[in-house]
């Protein structure tokens, strides 16, 4: 930690000088600007260390008779620890006032963090620890690797230092697992029905035996039969880019044709054996759509319908929605406007464009309410059943299409 | 004589004018926020009583030390993992985060007339499916409330169907979208839903925004209706706009590890601020600065940690030697609850509870035993002692404290989980013939007995005489269901059994020597 910077005592040397009170008085106020210009300018030169506090600031005189607090090094870069494992490093806090330095425990951000004061092997709990002038005393940090990936926890010790109540020391590193799957999950957003589609994981081992598959299964027996899993190598520089894996293979999953509409769930089972065995789980979880959607503002998927809220006649409004053609006819799909309900709403069909590799094409729908229109309530009650839009799509399986309008308008 | 005073007095203003500039200042000078008023540091929510800053300081650390009023405050979020509130099973004072104190957080800003835009890296959520859905919309809903100005994509955010999406994100009327992506385009690059980059102005600056989402991460969204650049390509034209836009600074929220956005951030070098994801739960406690491209200040990288517990102030102080600083800020009970973000949530929870569990799309999965559950009062009937002391436990309340909450929490299948019989606690999903509502199956209400022992239907049903088996099937049912402390193997199995429910976010301090005997049986 570097010195402070002390306050100029100018102030009583002038008063020393008989000759003029308004030369001391202005002394006095120099002084003190001075003193502090100089302390701001010095801490912005010289900013604080990470893990340091200071609530007096810099600039305030702290007595050279109390405890001073000298700490070298207030974060622990761990490098990686294992799933589970524990890891210990001890902080070292010295003493380099004239008074005895009184340490106690603060908060640990982390219940898997904990912090003892060790003057002796093994450490002990004592909630408080005294250091005489020129001693020091251990701060001993201990931490489990709860979780997968990155770690930062910290302690806090309290002090008897004007200058410094608070140390923050910072533990920080990596937990390794003994396997990971890369996604965690698999998610399939937008299976189309009657298509089949392929996702992969790769599963990532950590140990020092290469992985050898023991077996694969699916666990969900209800939606076992939309599914076909298998297992492949993992290209090495595959391997090689994952931090700290030695192995590992990869989870091809096929969501076959047949599989029904809606949410689709599973997880694929894959037993590793390394210098133990290893139960990968990798959970699937699959949404299947029909060949068309709608999106946009205003679009409620639970209700099917387009949600428009009330609207003032007299100044309109305009909505954009899109409609999303998939699979196998998505070429043909030509949307011409058939109806509309309230009559008032003037809908527009623009060009199909397909979207990345062209397996969805995207059909923009304006719908716009012309400025100064009639008022008229359909807001999808019993009283006020909603309007409607529907579409002529030129899907063969799908050849209308009867949007739901919720709005009401008002005059 | 009168010269020399005046020059005194000259330097002397001109020292303090030095002094009260943007560097720190001693802590005994600085004003706690007010309520009702502007100045201060902002170190508590409005209404929140000095006391409680000052124990939350103590447990989490204080925030804003030596700090002046900055010229402007970008407050950065991101990586809220679904944590649309701090869990409360344990007491929500002992949590950090939640949309409520976020919101408080930057109307403490605000109380102390410190000019402050949101910006948020994305990840607001971590699951799929319905209620993940409608979580993503809630939480949208609640960043556009807080006046966000800024918001990436996350994955997981863009692996919900691209409906739901696009009903969250898409502009509703004059009013811009805060979203913003430099590489992803919902139903296309082209369509629009979401700018390529974003400009605000705050405290006299003007801060250009732009979000990408990295390559590798790319490859998790399996998604044809969404087109993805690669990150460097959709960088390219994003830094052009910026470039042109006559920026003070830029933020790039670039959703992947640290690593891989400091090496974005040396391929556009114009970015002064880099918000990675993945790093640890705890952010840094100082945003650590990057090496700097040549003639230019370093850019700092800005870590948020997890499921939304801190926010990462950066103070912009303009001509002064320390332009930039950051501040982790806990988001702890000294922020206090936002009204509105209470009432969000409360609006979350009704929308779960209309849809019902059906709605949600909740389909139960198979026990890996094959069995269906009982429910505890069967237990009773030869097992009263253990069943007395069950009635007796917190467990026997556990679906009662989520019907007493505020909004209530008993239509939500990520609390339902570890509050009732026959469900999966770390998937939120029931098993088949678990609980599915109290008018369908109150017998399965509360954490009950076959959550531990697995489910007993059949082995009561052969105990009460209703089924005839063999002797050796009895036998193996009854076996099937004993758990025992006595070995390590049996007690391994059983504090696992526990840790389901209580993990790190719900149980924090559970250990299971400490709790056992408060429900020893």
């Amino acid at each position: 930690m570097r010195e402070r910077p002390r306050p100029t005592r100018v102030a009583a040397m002038a008063l020393r000088k008989p000759s003029s009170l308004a030369v001391a008085l202005a002394a006095v106020v120099c002084g003190i600007g001075f003193g502090t210009g100089t302390a701001a300018l010095v801490s912005r030169l010289q900013p604080w260390r990470v893990g340091e506090f200071d609530p007096l600031g810099e600039g305030v005189r702290v007595a050279e008779t109390s405890a001073r607090v000298s700490v070298d090094v207030t974060t622990h870069a761990f490098g990686t620890i294992a799933l589970g494992n524990e890891g210990e490093h001890a902080f070292v806090i010295r003493n380099v006032g004239q008074a005895p330095l009184v340490l106690s425990k603060g908060a640990s951000s982390c219940s898997c963090t904990v912090m003892d004061f060790d003057s002796r092997q093994g450490g002990n709990d004592e909630a408080e620890k005294s250091i005489a002038p020129g001693g020091s005393e251990k701060v001993r940090l201990k931490w489990r690797g709860k979780a997968d990936g990155p770690f930062r926890q910290q302690a806090t010790v309290l002090t008897n230092d004007p200058g410094r109540p608070e140390v923050v020391f910072v533990v920080e590193g990596a937990v390794v697992p003994s396997w990971r799957a890369v996604p965690s999950t698999l998610v399939i957003s937008r299976a189309t029905s009657g298509s089949g589609e392929r996702a992969t994981a790769d599963l990532f081992t950590f140990g020092d035996t290469a992985p050898e598959v023991v077996s694969t299964a699916l666990l969900n027996s209800a939606t076992e039969r939309f599914f076909k899993v298998g297992v492949e190598p993992l290209p090495a520089e595959t391997i090689a880019a994952e931090k700290g894996a030695t192995g590992g293979v990869r989870l091809v999953v096929d969501v076959l044709p047949e599989t029904e509409i809606g949410l689709v769930k599973q997880t694929a089972r894959v037993v590793l054996r390394t210098a133990e065995e290893l139960a990968v789980e990798v959970p699937i979880e699959v949404s299947v759509s029909g060949a068309l959607s709608l999106a946009g503002a205003g679009w409620d998927p639970d209700r099917q319908a387009l949600a428009l809220g009330t609207v003032s006649g007299k100044t309109g409004g305009r909505w954009a929605l899109f409609m999303a053609a998939k699979g196998p006819h998505r070429q043909a799909v030509r949307p011409v406007v058939r109806e509309v309900v309230p009559a008032s709403l003037a809908v527009t069909i623009g060009e199909a464009v397909p979207i990345g590799n062209g397996n969805v094409m995207r059909i923009p729908i304006t719908i716009e309410l012309p400025a100064g229109s009639a008022p008229a309530v359909n807001n999808c009650t019993k009283q006020a059943p909603g309007g409607r839009i529907v579409l002529e799509t030129g899907h063969p399986e799908s050849p209308t299409m009867s949007i739901k309008v919720c709005v009401a308008i008002t005059p | 004589m009168k010269r020399s005073i005046a020059l005194l007095l000259v330097l002397t203003a001109l020292a303090l004018v030095v002094a009260s500039g943007p560097g720190r200042r001693p802590a005994a000078a600085q004003v706690p926020a007010t309520p009702d008023g502007a100045g201060g540091i902002p170190d508590r929510g409005p209404g929140v009583a000095a006391e409680v800053a000052v124990d939350f300081a103590r447990r989490n650390g204080r925030v804003f030390d030596g700090w002046s009023k900055p010229g402007a405050v970008l407050v950065l979020t991101g990586e809220l993992d679904g944590y649309i509130e701090p869990c409360g099973c344990t007491g929500k004072e002992n949590q950090k985060g939640g949309l409520s104190r976020r919101h408080n957080f930057l109307r403490a800003l605000a109380a102390a007339g410190w000019p402050a835009v949101a910006i948020d890296l994305g990840g607001q959520v971590k699951r799929f499916g319905r209620q993940t859905v409608i979580k993503f919309q809630s939480i949208a809903e609640g960043l556009k409330a807080m006046d966000y100005r800024g918001v990436g994509l996350g994955p997981a955010d863009l692996r919900l169907p691209t409906e739901g999406l696009v009903a969250a994100v898409a502009a509703v009327g004059t009013a811009p979208t805060p979203f913003v992506s430099a590489n992803v385009g919902l139903y296309g690059l082209d369509a629009k839903i979401t700018p390529r980059t974003t400009v605000v102005e705050v405290g006299g600056l003007r801060i250009g925004i732009t979000a990408v989402l990295g390559d590798r991460q790319a490859t998790a969204v399996r998604n044809e209706t969404i087109e993805i650049a690669t990150a460097t390509e959709g960088l390219k034209a994003a830094a052009a706009e910026l470039a042109a836009a006559g920026c003070d600074h830029q933020v790039l929220l670039a959703w992947t590890v640290a690593e891989e956005a400091a090496k974005y951030a040396a391929l556009f070098p114009q970015f002064d601020l880099v918000v990675a994801a993945g790093g640890a739960d705890e952010p840094p406690l100082e945003a650590p600065a990057l090496p700097a491209a040549a003639g230019r200040a370093p850019a700092r990288m800005v870590e948020l940690g997890h499921k939304g517990m801190y926010a990462v102030a950066v103070g912009l102080f303009p001509g002064a030697p320390v332009a930039l600083r950051t501040q982790r800020v806990p988001l702890d009970a000294r922020w206090g609850e936002s009204e509105e973000m209470i009432r969000l949530l409360g609006d979350y929870q009704a929308q779960l509870e209309r849809l019902g569990l059906d709605g949600l799309g909740m389909a139960p999965v198979r026990h890996p035993s094959g069995r269906r559950f009982a429910g505890s009062a069967a237990c009773a009937d030869c097992h009263q002692e253990a069943f007395d002391v069950w009635k007796e436990s917190g467990h026997a309340k556990g679906l009662t404290t989520l019907e007493i909450q505020s909004p209530r929490r008993d239509g939500d299948p990520e609390c339902l989980s570890c509050h009732v019989v026959g469900w999966v606690p770390q998937k939120f999903e029931p098993y088949e013939g678990g609980f599915a509502g109290m008018a369908v199956t109150p017998q399965l209400a509360h954490q009950g007995c076959e959550n531990c022992h697995g489910p007993a239907a059949d082995h009561a049903a052969v105990e009460r005489g209703d089924l005839e088996v063999a002797d050796e099937e009895r036998t193996r049912l009854r076996a099937s269901l004993a758990l025992s402390l006595a070995t390590p193997e049996g007690k391994e199995r059983a504090v696992n059994n526990c840790l389901e429910c209580h993990d790190i976010d719900n149980s924090p301090k559970f250990d299971f020597d400490t709790y056992w005997p408060q429900v020893e049986h």
